[in-house]
């Protein structure tokens, strides 16, 4: 009997190991590499919508565990995680939701504690705090110094260009065959 | 020069009865070829030219240090010296490589359990300790402080409180500068127009706007060094957070969805930054907080 719970709560640890930020859903078919390189070795290629367990991520690139059990690399982009893939963090529609809680069945309204919308609308300003704020400012020349330190050194980068305007398409069809991407 | 521009909105003004809408704009793209001249103009138009004209830069950061007490206001600081140090150098190492690396750049983390990250007009940015506990690593809060920085380099917040609710609030502000003594502006503004004008953490911004700070913000991150990809990572980890989670009400209710925000960098990033995606990810003074 005691055997039975140990499994019982282990078999619970890992589902709950497995869920949420742990796992993922490829939106579109992907080479699985076995190294985080295009030129890699293909260890498979998979299709659309497959469930994977995230393992580490390195650069543009995310190390996964199939259903399968197959190993290797996917890029990030491929991936979205939330529940099964679908829209995710949700918008306006979530505001004020009421849940009920497990066994207690006692009904609470999220988003009452930390920073609501109705504390920013009743905040007094607060500048004794603004003064600490403006204490911990450091010069672009300290910060330079201090990242070369930890290792950083400057890129020339220029900025991707986004059309504006093109928002309301927010829809787009990423799993399209036309969009497919490796 | 300037006696003579005074003149023409004087004359504009004088006229703006009779032929009020043309009038009124060709006086407002007057005044945005010379801010400083609004002080001298005065009148009963003054609250609407001054909610609709191209805000300076001091008056840009007298509003944004007032939007920032008043966030504060609703959460202090994170009563941690190293944590709010370490975050000033990563952010105002980000902001070096930006184009305009002489703004004065601060940066806090603030003691809410929520996700959020708010940045205010003249470069004052605040995330929310529930944020921060989120990151895994500096690329990621070099990422996030770089999509904030973005907001502030776009001037999205003025603007969006120039078209939305806090238009009004603003005007009133932005009046009452002439007459501010000089010194410390901010708190001049009054409690009043500060909550009318915070109204735009509560509403949020475009959908666009959202989108833009984060494909900047991802180019930005590379320059200073980073995997501009650690963003991608970020919005994983919050599209994970189940959205009936108090802790993410308002980020998911001003902001679209992650999954939305990483079908756009999908669409329009994609694989452009992949050459610096060998960047840093993890550094050893990675401030990590209990």
């Amino acid at each position: 009997m005691k055997q039975h719970w140990i499994s019982l709560a282990l078999a619970g640890l890992i589902a709950a190991g497995a869920s949420w930020a742990d796992s993922g859903t490829l939106i579109r078919a992907t080479p699985l590499k076995q190294k985080p390189l295009l030129d890699a070795a293909t260890v498979s290629e998979l299709p659309a919508n497959s469930r994977l367990n995230i393992v580490a991520r390195k650069g543009a690139w995310m190390q996964v565990k199939t259903a399968s059990g197959q190993s290797g690399w996917v890029k990030l982009l491929n991936v979205r995680t939330g529940s099964a893939g679908s829209g995710g963090g949700g918008g306006l529609g979530t505001l004020g939701k009421v849940i009920t809680t497990g066994s207690s069945g006692t009904t609470v309204t999220t988003g009452v504690k930390g920073l609501s919308a109705e504390q920013i609308e009743n905040a007094k300003p607060n500048f004794a705090e603004l003064d600490k704020l403006k204490q911990y400012q450091v010069s672009s020349g300290s910060a330079t110094s201090s990242a070369r330190q930890a290792g950083l050194g400057a890129q020339s980068v220029p900025y991707v260009a986004y059309t504006r305007g093109s928002a309301s398409g927010s829809n787009t069809d990423a799993t399209s065959p036309m969009n497919r991407r490796p | 020069m300037k006696q003579n521009l005074i003149s023409l909105a004087l004359a504009t003004l004088l006229v703006a009865p009779l032929t009020h809408a043309l009038d009124l704009g060709k006086l407002v793209d007057e005044l945005n070829k010379n801010p400083d001249l609004v002080n001298a103009v005065s009148g009963a138009v003054q609250n609407t030219i001054d909610a609709n004209r191209t805000i300076g830069p001091k008056e840009e950061a007298a509003i944004g240090d007032g939007l920032a007490a008043n966030l504060l206001g609703a959460a202090p600081l994170v009563n941690d010296a190293a944590l709010q140090r370490y975050v000033n150098q990563v952010g105002a190492w980000v902001a070096s490589r930006s184009e305009a690396p002489n703004l004065s750049w601060r940066f806090g983390v603030i003691d809410s359990p929520n996700v959020n990250g708010f940045a205010t007009p003249g470069g004052t940015i605040l995330i929310t300790r529930g944020l921060y506990q989120k990151l895994n690593d500096e690329a990621e809060l070099a990422g996030v402080l770089a999509h904030e920085i973005s907001h502030v380099l776009l001037h999205h917040h003025i603007r969006a409180i120039q078209a939305g609710k806090g238009r009004e609030a603003m005007g009133n502000a932005l009046q009452g500068f002439a007459s501010y003594k000089q010194g410390d502006t901010a708190r001049q503004i009054g409690a009043n127009a500060l909550s009318g004008m915070s109204e735009v953490f509560v509403r949020g911004l475009d959908k666009d706007d959202e989108y833009e700070a984060d494909i900047r913000g991802m180019a930005l991150a590379a320059r200073a060094g980073y995997n501009p990809y650690a963003l991608v990572s970020v919005l994983q980890a919050l599209s994970a957070i189940n959205p009936a989670d108090g802790t993410v009400q308002l980020m998911f209710s001003t902001h679209p969805a992650p999954n939305d925000r990483l079908n756009k960098i999908d669409q329009v990033v994609g694989d452009k930054l992949e050459r610096y995606a060998t960047g840093a990810e993890e550094t050893q003074r990675f401030y990590r907080l209990k």
